[in-house]
């Protein structure tokens, strides 16, 4: 089995320098890797950048990231991305990551993701230039995340983790008020999840959400927003799968 | 309406967007009672509840404030979930 820890919206500032890290301490006895799920800082400043990577720097275990809507208020968010980097973060804006857990190969694949709405209810490409523009930019994320995880199985894969910062589902919304969910995920990222299939998809962006929830096709969906999660980071057990099933048949063979 | 003479529908908004630009919280639930208005959500140090009581006051037009915002301890997990 390998354990994924996982957290978003830590939005580290300089009020809480130090704090983070301080609980990162004795990670490797709970976890194989890291897995942050966007919302790094508050502002997404070159400063706040700067503590997120002196904070997730030489981390006990790899640390995978997304960055989220607060990572880009400044619009530094490539200088963010280059600074965690530096500090050995890697930071998936789409396209995936492969680590060797004790022989289990994991693959990480994982993009900021956008709104727009849920199935039944969700906002169209259609319309005005910026309406058009907002679900375009959600589709093109989707669309990316439904290669790398693809991806992902011709590199061999064991086992495939789906990493956001924008919801898939409205299950772990829920506590959310109704009226703002389609600015906090879509199911266009659902669909893609579910077509390449994956064992575990981890998402961050609503506070006052709920953890748990799963996407049409039965992939277990994970909020870890730290408001949600309540503790420095939740812990997730993977077994490997069975090496005679194909490993998206879940997801590919529902669809 | 409340003291401050705006519709509640209103004044809701104007303090979500004032905590959403002066104190950078967009979790932050805001209720509005009468002449009171109830913050709820959580944070990550007590400076930033304080942060928030401050950004939603000066947009509630002299209601009363109930800070409900908590700070998470953000502790360390002491189990994990076995997903199979
Ligand atoms: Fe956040
Ligand atoms: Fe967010």
């Amino acid at each position: 089995m390998i354990r994924v820890a996982a957290v978003g919206d830590i939005h580290l500032g300089p009020d809480v320098a130090g704090q983070y890290r301080e609980r990162l301490t004795g990670l490797a006895d709970h976890a194989d890797v890291l897995l942050v799920a966007g919302d790094l800082t508050r502002h997404g400043t070159l400063e706040e950048g700067r503590i997120v990577a002196d904070e997730l720097r030489d981390a006990p275990v790899p640390v995978i990231a997304v960055l989220g809507n607060h990572d880009y208020h400044s619009e530094a968010e490539n200088e963010i991305t280059e600074m965690l980097g530096e500090a050995g973060v890697t930071v998936l804006h789409s396209g995936g990551t492969m680590i060797d857990c004790g022989g289990v190969r994991l693959g990480v694949a994982g993009c900021k993701g956008f709104g727009g709405g849920f199935a039944g209810s969700s906002g169209d490409e259609f319309g005005e230039r910026e309406m058009k523009a907002f679900i375009r930019h959600t589709r093109e994320l989707s669309d990316g995340l439904y290669e790398s995880l693809a991806a992902l199985d011709d590199q061999g894969a064991d086992l495939k983790v789906a990493l956001t910062h924008y919801s898939p589902v409205k299950d772990t919304l829920t506590g959310e008020p109704l009226e703002i969910y389609p600015f906090l995920g879509s199911y266009l990222l659902a669909e893609a999840i579910d077509r390449a299939g994956a064992d575990l998809a981890v998402h961050g962006h609503a506070h006052m959400g709920s953890e748990k929830g799963v996407t049409p096709n039965g992939v277990r969906v994970r909020n870890v927003a730290l408001p949600v999660i309540k503790q420095a980071y939740a812990v997730y057990g993977l077994e490997k799968r069975d090496s005679s099933r194909p490993p998206a048949e879940a997801g590919r063979s529902a669809r | 309406m409340t003291r401050a003479g705006e519709a509640p529908h209103y004044l809701v908004e104007r303090i979500r967007d004032r905590v959403a630009e002066q104190a950078h919280e967009l979790g932050i639930h805001v209720e509005v009672c009468g002449d009171v208005v109830y913050l709820r959500g959580g944070v990550v140090s007590e400076e930033r509840r304080r942060e928030v009581e401050e950004a939603a006051r000066a947009a509630a037009g002299g209601c009363t404030i109930r800070n409900e915002v908590s700070v998470i301890p953000a502790a360390v997990p002491d189990g994990e979930e076995r997903l199979t």
